[in-house]
């Protein structure tokens, strides 16, 4: 089994876009950004999770990156559907709408401050809720780092029951704190560019590679790549 | 041990059931404001010009808040509180930075630039500004997004063709049961006349191609 990942895994990287565009009107391209060359950097772990879906034509996926008209049309071209969910925002407005809660609450009354567990709780029965099964991939980027130990947790339960059996996470990871805040677009089958953006949470703690195969227990497999930059890209396996 | 799992899938997030909404008895439009073409919206990725209005786009004004069915061949621009549906098969929708919509959405192009709690569908393209945040699914020939804009749904290509045929038939329906529309307003603005049009349910096709799967019988 490990010398078939291998092997598929060199194929794929030869294979700088192994699945087949989707004829039809585009409005608006995804080619339309013309990154810089300094901020776009080759992603082999991009690479390998468009290999794992790409028998899956007419798929579904998850991108719990921000919306951007080139990941989205990326895949969209490829014949796959496509959902976003901001997730990180999403956690950062609930926390900005539960402080603001809390502010407004009378003294002596009985909103208490919760735990992060109860908080992680409330957020997640809105938040990245869909049908078990419901996804053939799940795009989680620089997600993971920034979520404190309760929640992360419980994203993971909640993502390892959305994917479908034999679906995969891609997911990034920083071997050294980040300068900045970066987010990531898609603009090739092998090249991500990162989108300098206002820091919206903190960088929570560098995981060993231990803990993250730890964090991913339930996956059948897992996959890292580390790069230059210090910027470790994994991928994991239903 | 990496082979691709053969199981059937299961289908797409589950959309948000259209609310029941308060219908007012079919009335020509109280007043068509003529608005000027908006500027075209200045976009750092998205290459396409905001879509221009027409001279007779009706509009629902800040400060307006409506309940209920919007439908017609109007173009409109909202700049108030909508909540229903907005059915406007062959006009242009734009929902300014003050525009408020909990309502799914369909016309022939969708701009949106405020915020909105719905399902879009556009049988010509649908464009998300730079400020707006949609929840909804998104189904359109054509989409653009600029960055910034915040999306928390499905977007799925249709082709041009295909919205159509799915929206004739639910329209019928509907309009037999038409409750009242509830127009609630600050200062007197213009509201368009009610029909009743449900939106055509997304179809939610999903053939699950899974080449391998004789491959992971094993694992």
């Amino acid at each position: 089994m490990a010398m078939d990942w291998m092997n598929k895994a060199k194929s794929a990287v030869k294979t700088a876009d192994p699945l087949p565009s989707r004829s039809g009107p585009s409005f608006g391209s995804s080619s339309a950004a013309t990154p810089t060359a300094s901020n776009v950097r080759v992603s082999n772990g991009l690479k390998e999770f468009l290999w794992l879906i790409s028998d899956k034509k007419g798929g579904r996926l998850l991108d719990l990156g921000p919306a951007f008209q080139t990941t989205i049309m990326f895949f969209i071209e490829k014949g796959f559907k496509l959902s976003t969910e901001d997730m990180l925002r999403s956690w950062k407005e609930f926390l900005t709408e539960e402080e603001e809660s809390f502010r407004k609450a009378s003294v002596g009354s009985e909103a208490v401050r919760v735990s992060q567990a109860s908080l992680a709780e409330k957020f997640l029965k809105t938040s990245v809720v869909y049908p078990e099964s419901s996804f053939d991939g799940i795009m989680a980027w620089d997600l993971f780092d920034y979520l404190d130990a309760e929640l992360l947790s419980r994203v993971m339960d909640r993502l390892y029951n959305l994917l479908a059996p034999g679906g995969s996470v891609l997911s990034i990871f920083h071997s050294k704190t980040p300068d900045r805040y970066n987010r990531y677009k898609i603009v090739d089958g092998q090249n991500i560019e990162l989108v300098s953006a206002p820091t919206i949470a903190v960088h929570q703690r560098i995981f060993q590679n231990r803990e993250i195969l730890d964090i991913f227990g339930k996956f059948r497999s897992s996959k890292t790549f580390v790069g230059r930059d210090q910027v470790r890209e994994g991928l994991f396996l239903k | 041990m990496w082979g691709k799992n053969p199981e059937p899938k299961p289908n797409t997030p589950a959309a948000k059931a259209p609310e029941p909404v308060a219908v007012v008895p079919p009335k020509p439009p109280v007043a068509a404001v003529p608005v000027p073409p908006p500027a075209p919206a200045s976009a750092p990725v998205y290459s396409a010009p905001a879509p221009q209005m027409n001279a007779t786009a009706s509009r629902v004004g800040p400060g307006l808040k409506i309940h209920g069915v919007i439908s017609g061949e109007s173009d409109l621009i909202v700049e108030g509180e909508t909540n229903g549906k907005i059915y406007l098969s062959n006009a242009r929708i734009t929902v300014a930075k003050s525009g408020r919509v909990q309502a799914d959405i369909e016309g022939l192009e969708i701009n949106i630039e405020g915020t909105v709690q719905g399902n879009l569908k556009a049988s010509d393209r649908i464009r998300l500004g730079a400020a707006s945040n949609v929840q909804g699914s998104l189904i359109t020939p054509r989409f653009a997004i600029e960055d910034g804009a915040r999306l928390r749904g499905k977007v799925e290509m249709s082709r041009p063709g295909e919205m159509k045929i799915a929206e004739s038939k639910p329209a019928e329906k509907v309009a037999a049961k038409a409750p009242e529309t509830k127009v609630e307003s600050k200062p007197a603005t213009d509201n368009k006349g009610a029909a009743t049009v449900p939106a055509a349910p997304s179809a939610p096709t999903d053939p699950n191609l899974r080449a391998a799967a004789a491959r992971t019988q094993g694992n």
